[in-house]
Parts: C-alpha cells; structure tokens; sequence
C-alpha cells in the first residue's frame, strides 16, 4: 500500500460484559449507529459494510455473511456487503478491503463493524471450539492441547532463555488490568487491579499460565467509519490516518511455527510499517499491542525494542507500561484487560487506535499521541500484521 | 452438561496414513522427497519444497530433544481431565523434524529444556500416538 489513503473517521462501542438479554443486533444497532453518527456522514452516504466474522456463532455469521445489516439498519447507499474471517486478523483484513473499495470506487465510506455474544453459546460448545480453532486435529489436538498450553510452551521456552521471571510475568496482567480498569468498555472498569501476588497465587491452569493470567470471555461489539484520506482532510474532524501496513505469515499448524521466524516477523514488520509512515521506534506515542494473552507481551516489548533484550519483564514489573507509567502500552488492556470477543478484541484495539488519535480516549488519553502502532494475529498466531495510523497525514 | 467425552483420534488424510500403519509396527516414519531428498514433517500430498509427486518414507530413530513444554493442572476439555496433570511438549527429532507430543512415564517437575527422550506407543482406538519419554542412563 502506499502511505496514508484512508482514515477512520467515526467510532462506536459498547461495554464488554456478559448480557445474555442484549442480542446481537442489538449490538450491531448501537455500535454501528453511533460510528456513522461519530463520523458526521448521514447513514445513507454509507456505501459499503464489512463484517468482521463472529467465530463460533453460525447465525448471526450467516445473516451478516449474507446481507443483511444494510437492509436491518436502513443503509439505503449500500453498494455491498461481505464478511472479512481470519480470526484475530480479520479487523486489519476488513480495513484493507476497505481501502480497496474506497480506492477503486467501489465505495466512499466503507462501515466495519464485529459484534459477538459468547454468553448464550453452550459451554460445551464454547470449550470444544476453542480447543480445536487453529490446533491440528492429526497432529495436535489428539494430544489433548488447549490455546493456553500452545500460550505455556511459547512462554517456557522464552522464559527459559531470556530469565523473566513468574513475577515478570505476572505483572503484565497488572498492567493490562491497570488501563482497564479505567475503560468504561472493560470487562474489569472499576474493578480492583490484581497484585503481582493475586495473579501468582492464582491456580496453576498450566505451566507457566495461573488463572489470572488466561483470558475470560464476554460479549461485545463495535464498528467504525472509513473514508479516503482525502475525504477526511477535508471533513476537518479528528481522524485516524492509517500510514503503514506489514504482514508476514508464519503457519497455520502451532508446532510448525518456528520461533525464531515468529520474532523475526515480529521485527520487519514494525520496521518496514514504520518505514512506510515515515517514522522512527521514538515517534510512536501508543504501542497498542493485540497479544490475546498477557505471556507474549514480555517478547514482544523485546522485538519491537521498546525494552531491551532481556528487560520486557522487568520493564512490565517496573510499571512503565502500566496506566500512568512512561511507555503508553495495549491501553485497553488487550484480551485479558478487555474481556475476550474472540476476533472482536482486535476491532476493540483499532477502535481504541483511532479513540486515541481521535482524542476521545478520556481518562487514559495518551498525551500528544501522534502515532500508534497496531499490530493482530490471527488464529493461534498464523500471522502478525502490523500497523501505523497517525493523527495526521 | 453434556460434553462430549470421546478421546480424539487423529483426523488423517490418505497421504499420512503410512505414518500410523507405521506407528502400530513400533516405527516412527519421516516422509522423504525422492527427488529433492527434503524430510517432510508433517506428511503432504506433494513435497512443499519442491512439489513432487515422487515421495517415500524412512523409519526415524526415536530419539529426540524436548524444546519446550507445558504441565497442564486444569482447563484442558472435559475428555482429558481424567489425565490431568500431563505435559505437551514440542520435541525435535535427530532427523530435524519436530512433533507435538506428550512426555510421559516422568515427574512433571523432572522435565527439563533440551532433555534427551525416546518414542513410545500410546494406544487410543486403534492408533498409536508417539509420546516420548526421557531416555533412561
Ligand atoms: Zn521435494
């Protein structure tokens, strides 16, 4: 891509909390209403929608995969409708083809939206998808692996060569925790942020994963409004300028997936992102990482060379990416902050990307924040693509 | 609730079948390119290195190193808390080909990085998964 074609112009959400009353559309009503209203279009200028795929719900998948919210909402501009599925990578699929319909004239302002409500799904249901999305049937998931023990073996073995410690570990769920518990949208607004201890005498779900450092599910949604940046330019609103876009895939099968390839990824991809907005490590005043899990977030401070090689741990345990700390870091807390909307936690991350460059971020708006940089992976961590918006272009 | 208690089995295709024939002989099978002589792990319809058709199989010695792994204590589905506590591990082969795997017939907290184990058969419904043990001095 080239630098800066398309902003986010308009944002909506609503609070991550299991709310078996509240239904999907009405979810898809409120997120989606409130973006177009944000943006300052009419609902009618909205010419294309593009669903970011709910995992694990075949209905509403169906309905949304299959046209429908541009007739429910009443979009009477729509020129299409699709569904964007690559798991956790789906949100940053949905923003690209969004550029594509914008730059090709397909569409002039593009709604991408994810809804999803895991409290009505039955929990056998919920525990058997989530033990076999991205695990091999032939080669894996006979030996009994779960997501959280994929999250151990990555995190044992960086734990092993690089010497973070269970503390260091555990402090990264006191940070997530800290931004949100200031994020009205969090599972956990207002709740108390757990200790180093809390999380550490947590049960042992599997080595070295306590409980309080896995993710809880919940249901939730939001939707954002995309326009050229022309358009945007010319709107004189707060916008967030999408600026660079790397991705490298890795593979589909967890025990094929190289570590040191994955760190490699992780490396070129913030550099040639960056490289394409024309911005240096020291410019970006958000790292809004989408981990899913708060174990990797040590490594990853490491190869973005936030933290130097070594240090991600004792940099998470010294509070610097906590709310208030000196390195502005995952500020709604990623999943484990959030509460986990499966694919949804990475929309929930663009949507605060574009909040905070937007200046709308409240109580943990990051001061002068000019550039973010906006990674997600998909699946069990196929791919990671990363990307840099700006507040301005 | 109702889970679903059945132990998985390995959901194979054609072309991997040889491997678990080869698992109930006690041989742990790499397939090889005849033609660009790569190991391919885990086994294809046609090599990824070089896209032959031309594809064979050797017998690995069964000796491995663990790179990493994971007791597990709880959260596993439903059909596995009855193993629990257990230990996934990624190993690599002598061969260079590394596997998902379970250790087995040790103490969790005996488990180390890099340690020497072995193949062992582990039956499930007529297939025998490899898990590995640590090789005895
Ligand atoms: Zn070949």
């Amino acid at each position: 891509m080239s630098k800066g074609k398309i902003a986010i112009i308009g944002i909506g959400e609503v609070p991550t909390r299991n709310m078996p009353e509240r239904t999907h559309w009405d979810i898809v009503y409120d997120t989606c209403m409130e973006a177009v209203r944000d943006s300052g279009l009419h609902k009618n200028d909205i010419e294309g929608v593009i669903s970011v795929f709910p995992q694990a719900q075949p209905k509403i998948a169906a309905e949304l995969s299959f046209g429908k919210l541009p007739e429910e909402l009443g979009l009477k501009g729509c020129k299409d409708a699709v569904s964007v599925n690559a798991g956790g990578a789906s949100t940053s699929n949905a923003i690209r083809l969004a550029e594509q319909w914008i730059t090709s004239g397909v569409a002039k302002a593009v709604l991408v939206h994810h809804v999803t409500i895991h409290s009505t799904i039955a929990v056998p249901d919920l525990i058997n998808f989530f033990a076999k999305a991205g695990v091999d049937l032939q080669w894996e998931y006979p030996y009994g692996t779960t997501y959280n023990i994929i999250m151990g073996l990555m995190a044992n073995r960086f734990m092993y060569q690089s010497g973070c410690t269970p503390e260091e570990m555990a402090s990264v769920v006191t940070a997530l925790r800290s931004w949100a518990a200031k994020d009205p949208n969090s599972f956990f607004y207002g709740k108390e942020v757990p200790s180093v201890q809390k999380v550490l005498a947590s049960d042992l779900l599997n080595t070295p994963l306590h409980k309080r450092e896995s993710n809880v599910l919940g249901d939730g949604g939001c939707a954002m409004v995309i326009v050229s940046a022309e358009d945007a330019k010319k709107m004189k609103r707060p916008a967030a300028y999408k600026l660079g876009d790397s991705v490298r895939y890795f593979s589909g099968t967890c025990v094929m997936r190289d570590f040191n390839k994955v760190a490699e990824g992780f490396r070129v991809t913030a550099k040639e992102a960056m490289a394409q907005a024309g911005i240096t490590k020291e410019d970006v005043s958000l790292w809004n990482c989408y981990l899913a899990y708060p174990l990797a977030h040590p490594m990853i401070s490491e190869l973005l060379e936030v933290a130097p090689p070594g240090m991600g741990g004792k940099y998470f345990l010294e509070g610097r990416m906590s709310f208030g700390g000196d390195i502005p870091w995952s500020s709604i807390g990623d999943a484990p902050g959030r509460g986990h909307t499966g694919s949804g936690v990475s929309s929930a991350c663009y949507v605060e990307t574009a909040r905070q460059l937007m200046g709308k971020a409240g109580e943990r708006q990051v001061k002068n924040c000019k550039y973010v940089y906006q990674n997600a992976g998909g699946g069990s961590g196929f791919n990671n693509i990363a990307t840099i918006w700006g507040k301005e272009i | 609730m109702d889970f679903d208690m059945t132990k998985p089995v390995p959901e194979t295709q054609p072309w991997s079948e040889k491997f678990w024939e080869g698992t109930k002989e006690g041989k742990l099978l790499i397939q090889v390119c005849n033609d660009c002589k790569s190991k391919i792990f885990y086994p294809r319809k046609y090599c990824p290195e070089c896209w032959s058709g031309n594809l064979g199989w050797m017998e690995a010695s069964g000796k491995a190193t663990i790179l990493t792994f994971s007791t597990a204590y709880g959260m596993v589905e439903p059909k596995f808390t009855d193993e629990l506590p257990y230990t996934i591990a990624y190993v690599d082969l002598e061969e260079g080909i590394r596997m998902m795997t379970r250790i087995v017939e040790c103490k969790p907290e005996d488990i180390k990085f890099d340690m020497p184990v072995e193949v062992v058969y582990h039956e499930r419904e007529g297939f025998f998964l490899p898990y590995f043990r640590p090789v005895k001095k």
